[in-house]
């Protein structure tokens, strides 16, 4: 009798770009601490704001914090992305796969299209391992998230 | 238990039997087996009972009633007939086999033949040794009820069902141990636990082939869930008789092994061991207040020592307000070794402890609060930072309420200590990932372990976040996998 009750009333697409906005706004977050402690040259601004701006704010922790509001909403369209795509890969090998993959592309193509930015070669080796260990977690808890949640949600519609 | 079931019934010459129990269980030489011959209206009786688990006054009263019989004056009776009826009990069971027979005697209950039927009565007068309820000590609130679980099932089990009336609650009895055979019980609300956990556990029970399970629950873990050389618990353990209610509520289901009494709780997530039955007897917000404290301090008691070792090793990483951080000299020993000396002095400190009787162990403490910290500063042996944040990850660890993963966290804080001294800040990090990937990949009973962080799953991590008062929380938790998932009615 339950049973129908139970039925997930939810949207998982819908709950992929929640997912997605979490993800954003909690390893960027985590690389703003990062940045703080010099592990890595480059913050949540460097990505966002300074590709355009130069004023002196943007440094300060305002810049960072709209920064990361603005990461936090672009991810949800990543995790968005990572739902139409790949949800039906479980586990974590895939996950891990598409944050290397998400380095690679945000680090190599950026200083093509952006000019200000410093191509990833010449970033310091500190900041080059922090921002891929960044990223393999980033792409772990979005793809984790949204394969877990999708099959999750097969599982119960069936 | 499956092996050769001696199938032989219960003979009509009590002769026969008494043979068979004397040969099975060696009466003549084990002194705890007690027996006892009767002649009732010219025919003979035999009581058989285990010395230590049963009650002597039930069965002398049990004698008494049965020699009521002799005054009866209809003799035209049936002697079985009457003796059934004349056992001043009310649970009386008739058995039939000589397979139960023994099975029940060694279990606690009296066994009573009468000659000339193929049947016997088995009568429960257990009276098993054992302490009465007390507050556990790993498990302490300042308000609240103080009673925890025994080592005994059956009050464990009275336990329970006084706080769950609920007619659903189903306490399963298996047994396990081919010699041992020793109670478990499942218990769960049946229609709201997960009928697919239920059966695996139960399978998994079923395989079970051993001997005997001396370390009762921590056996029947291994057996349940795979734990390979992974040092995080997978199951969550309560001595807590309200915990244990709790999480049949929300639709887990609860395993107790007789003998001990820790439960196992399944099936579990990391952020169950962080959480503690104090933070429900507050108010939300001084709950929630506590809360985020205690994970202060277990995310301390991990990433501190090494944190502080990369910005030791890198002084240049500091932002320039925090440059004060960092032993001011040179000491004589490499950090490194300090570190680790000091680390494992506090678990030299922690392992006396638990063996050092209680007028000791004040004795033991001052001895190493002030021959070990103060002295080894001023001999030049440790610097006094070093001392610090050695403390402070200790206490982080020792406020972490799972004791299992206080341990567990210990070994990942040296791992992440020496990686860090070898490959400095990279080490560092990249040791953090690695820990992250491997714990997030753990599963429990096809859970995952970093529910609901890693899955994420908003509402949950909302749960785990802040204490959310009771009458708000009208949701179970979606990784029990609920039949059934409110509740509260809307």
């Amino acid at each position: 009798m339950s049973n129908k009750k139970n039925k997930s009333n939810y949207n998982p697409a819908l709950r992929s770009l929640v997912t997605g906005f979490f993800g954003g706004l909690f390893w960027s977050s985590i690389s703003y601490f990062g940045h703080l402690f010099h592990f890595t040259s480059v913050s949540p601004s460097t990505f966002i704001l300074r590709l355009w701006y130069d004023y002196a704010w943007i440094e300060k922790w305002k810049g960072e914090i709209l920064s990361i509001l603005i990461i936090s909403l672009l991810s949800s369209l990543v995790g968005l992305f990572y739902f139409f795509l790949l949800k039906k890969f479980i586990g974590v090998l895939v996950p891990l796969v598409f944050g290397c993959i998400l380095w690679a592309v945000i680090f190599s193509s950026f200083s093509y299209l952006f000019p200000t930015l410093i191509h990833w070669s010449s970033l310091s080796s500190d900041t080059i391992v922090s921002t891929i260990c960044l990223f393999l977690l980033y792409g772990l808890f979005i793809g984790y998230s949204i394969n877990y949640d999708y099959a999750i949600h097969q599982e119960q519609s069936n | 238990m499956k092996s050769k079931l001696n199938k032989e019934n219960i003979h009509k010459n009590i002769n026969r039997n008494e043979t068979f129990i004397n040969q099975k269980l060696g009466l003549d030489v084990s002194f705890d087996v007690g027996f006892r011959k009767q002649i009732i209206r010219d025919k003979e009786i035999q009581l058989y009972y285990v010395t230590g688990l049963t009650d002597t006054a039930y069965i002398i009263e049990i004698i008494k009633a049965l020699n009521l019989i002799n005054e009866e004056e209809n003799q035209e009776r049936d002697l079985y007939d009457l003796v059934y009826n004349q056992l001043v009990h009310q649970q009386v069971e008739v058995i039939h086999t000589m397979d139960e027979v023994v099975d029940q005697l060694l279990s606690g209950l009296v066994i009573l033949f009468v000659d000339g039927s193929d049947t016997a009565f088995c009568i429960d007068v257990r009276q098993y040794p054992g302490r009465a309820p007390q507050e556990p000590d790993t498990e302490k609130v300042i308000r609240g009820s103080r009673d925890g679980y025994t080592e005994n099932i059956i009050e464990n089990t009275a336990l329970t069902r006084r706080r769950i009336r609920d007619e659903r609650l189903r306490n399963e009895l298996i047994q396990v141990g081919e010699r041992s055979k020793t109670d478990i019980c499942i218990s769960y609300l049946e229609d709201i636990a997960d009928p697919v956990l239920i059966e695996k556990v139960k399978k998994e029970l079923d395989e079970i082939s051993i001997d005997g399970l001396s370390m009762a629950d921590k056996t029947i873990e291994e057996y349940i869930v795979k734990q390979g050389m992974n040092p995080y618990p997978l199951v969550r353990y309560t001595e807590r008789p309200d915990v244990a209610a709790a999480h049949l509520f929300e639709g887990h289901v609860l395993i107790m092994v007789d003998t001990s009494p820790s439960m196992i709780i399944l099936p579990t997530t990391f952020f169950h061991h962080v959480q503690h039955a104090e933070e429900y007897r507050e108010a939300p917000s001084v709950g929630t207040f506590v809360r985020w404290i205690r994970f202060l301090g277990i995310i301390a008691s991990i990433f501190l020592l090494p944190f502080w070792l990369v910005l030791v090793q890198e002084p240049e990483l500091l932002p320039s307000n925090l440059k004060f951080i960092g032993p001011n000299e040179v000491g004589n020993i490499p950090i490194i070794v300090q570190i680790l000396l000091a680390d494992i002095g506090i678990e030299f400190l922690r392992m006396a402890a638990i063996h050092t009787p209680t007028p000791l162990s004040t004795a033991m403490g001052l001895i190493a609060a002030i021959l070990i910290g103060e002295i080894a500063i001023e001999v030049g042996l440790f610097s006094s930072e070093v001392i610090l944040y050695v403390a402070v990850s200790a206490i982080g660890t020792f406020a972490t309420p799972s004791y299992e993963l206080s341990v567990a966290n210990k070994m990942i804080r040296i791992l992440l200590i020496l990686v860090t001294f070898f490959f400095g800040l990279e080490g560092f990090l990249i040791g953090s990932t690695l820990f992250i990937i491997l714990i997030s990949g753990l599963k429990s009973l096809d859970t995952p372990y970093l529910w609901p962080w890693i899955p994420f799953n908003a509402n949950a991590l909302t749960q785990i976040l802040l204490r959310i008062s009771v009458p708000l929380s009208k949701t179970r938790p979606s990784i029990v996998k609920p039949k059934n998932n409110r509740r509260q009615s809307e």
